[in-house]
């Protein structure tokens, strides 16, 4: 009779949960490659072959990478972002709340990929520029330090912020329904330090060739910065969401409910 | 602040231990923690460098006016918004902790890859400012007061009253005097004119002019007292734009019948 009770509860029980981090760890290797390959390479080609814009070898070397960034990333973008609009959960309604939840912890392990994507941009290649920069007379918008942060590392984290949106709009009825505001800044004040960058650059070509970094003509990076702080609202939105999740797919001694 | 039934619910539910709603929300405090710590690293080291940064970079621009007055007012920014939805809304007084943590680790892993590996500056030249203990005690006050006009007064003026003398010790070796070229400069100076940066010319670089070196210390002293004063004020303004930032809520989602979800009232009228 016990083992039959047994039986019955352990059919009754729901498959426990478990965090799906393959897209999280697959980004994160990739990421790193991308990033180091590209560190690297400034390391051999920038002092050899980056100085002089004129130069051929600075066409083989440098520009050669610029363009094919600059080709294969529009691609990436439009496949990625076309493929989650394409394969979008077309019956929202129907979701359970236990998928809910999954596709939520997915979508949380992913910002961690844009996180770390963001930081590389807005950290490590960022002030790159400035050792690269402050040393080296510019003589041309495309130098080795630009190829890597505005034309890789900036497309890198816009290509998944946009894609973590449109998973979040296509797959996550909380962000379907009604579309956060600190989500739009958290995707969209990234973004703009790209079309930020023309302004620079316009701003380097006609009026400030010397190089000190706090010129106010680099504040507009800055003010795009801030929106990071948009990410303390999203937390909060998520948290309660979290909350209301959990409170459906749990009971009350925590289990999950089949 | 009281808990909703369906927090209290939540509550007693992870509070068993190794439950299933414990487990998820131990994963869920993970992965915030990763992605706070990359995404805070990012903006607040954007932020600090194309603001501050020229007087961080170099250890003969650390003079005792600009840098001073400066660089606190600019840390000070990130961390107080940042304030507002941890520790208001979460109850975690570690916003500028993590904020000067996240900063320092970023600049460090930057100087060496960019400053000292690439461009060969010796670490002398490029070490990055001590901001820690300012940060810290910005977080010890608002902790202890839980109040936020009394956080901007005493929190936003240590992080600039805390600034010149976590620095000085790592400082005062690079204030030595010295004779250069029959001129009277200082240690920081000369490593400053034996190692050019040809893309910055020199009259963009800071040297002291002669009447602060004639005031003794005392422009140290005006000078964060001055920054201390501007901190308390923007700590306020930015914990506002904080809570602003954080309260946006949401708009309609025109394109949320494509998922299945009913289209809102007003818009099928």
């Amino acid at each position: 009779m016990a083992a039959i009770e047994e039986e019955v509860l352990a059919s009754q029980a729901a498959k426990p949960f478990k965090m799906n981090l393959k897209p999280m760890a697959v980004g994160l290797v990739i990421l790193s490659i991308i990033f180091f390959t590209a560190r690297w390479y400034q390391q051999w080609a920038a002092w050899e072959y980056g100085l002089d814009a004129t130069n051929p070898d600075f066409d083989t070397y440098w520009m050669s990478v610029f363009w094919a960034q600059i080709i294969i990333e529009p691609i990436i973008f439009v496949a990625l972002v076309g493929y989650l609009w394409l394969t979008r959960d077309k019956h929202l309604n129907n979701l359970t709340p236990r998928l809910e939840l999954e596709r939520l912890m997915l979508w949380l392990s992913c910002l961690v990929v844009y996180g770390f994507a963001f930081y590389f941009a807005g950290s490590i290649f960022a002030e790159g520029d400035a050792s690269w920069h402050q040393t080296v007379v510019r003589d041309t918008s495309f130098t080795p330090s630009h190829i890597f942060v505005f034309y890789l590392c900036m497309p890198v984290y816009i290509i998944i912020g946009f894609s973590l949106f449109t998973y979040a709009i296509t797959r996550i009825p909380f962000f379907a329904e009604k579309i956060s505001i600190p989500l739009i800044l958290v995707v969209c004040g990234p973004f703009m330090l790209l079309p930020t960058v023309g302004y620079n650059e316009w701003g380097h070509a006609f009026w400030l060739m010397e190089e000190y970094f706090t010129v106010p003509l680099h504040w507009g990076f800055v003010f795009f910065g801030w929106s990071i702080i948009a990410l303390g609202g999203l937390l909060l939105q998520v948290m309660g969401y979290l909350v209301e999740l959990l409170g459906k797919v749990t009971d009350e001694q925590g289990k999950l409910i089949k | 602040m009281s808990l909703t039934a369906e927090e209290a619910k939540l509550l007693k539910a992870i509070s068993v231990p190794n439950s299933d709603a414990a487990k998820i929300v131990r994963n869920f405090d993970w992965i915030v923690v990763v992605v706070l710590l990359f995404a805070v690293t990012a903006a607040f080291h954007i932020h600090f460098m194309l603001t501050a940064g020229d007087w961080d970079f170099w250890v003969d621009w650390k003079d005792r006016m600009y840098w001073v007055t400066l660089t606190p007012m600019i840390l000070v920014i990130i961390p107080a918004a940042l304030s507002y939805p941890l520790m208001h809304k979460l109850g975690l007084p570690i916003a500028g902790t993590v904020c000067g943590l996240c900063l320092v680790i970023g600049e460090w892993v930057s100087r060496i890859s960019g400053f000292h590996l690439w461009a060969y500056f010796p670490y002398s030249l490029v070490w990055p400012a001590i901001v820690l203990p300012g940060l810290m005690l910005m977080d010890l006050f608002y902790m202890l007061f839980r109040n936020v006009f009394l956080a901007s007064v005493f929190g936003g003026g240590a992080v600039a009253m805390a600034f010149a003398p976590a620095n000085w010790p790592i400082l005062a070796p690079y204030h030595v005097p010295v004779v250069h070229i029959e001129q009277l400069v200082n240690v920081a100076d000369v490593i400053g004119y034996s190692f050019t940066r040809t893309a910055t010319p020199e009259y963009l670089r800071f040297i002291e002019r002669g009447t602060l070196r004639t005031f003794g210390g005392e422009s140290t002293l005006v000078s964060t007292f001055f920054s201390a004063f501007v901190c308390m004020i923007l700590f306020y303004m930015w914990w506002r734009i904080g809570q602003f930032l954080s309260n946006l809520g949401t708009i309609p989602n025109q394109l949320k019948t494509f998922v299945g979800l009913e289209a809102d009232k007003d818009e099928a009228k």
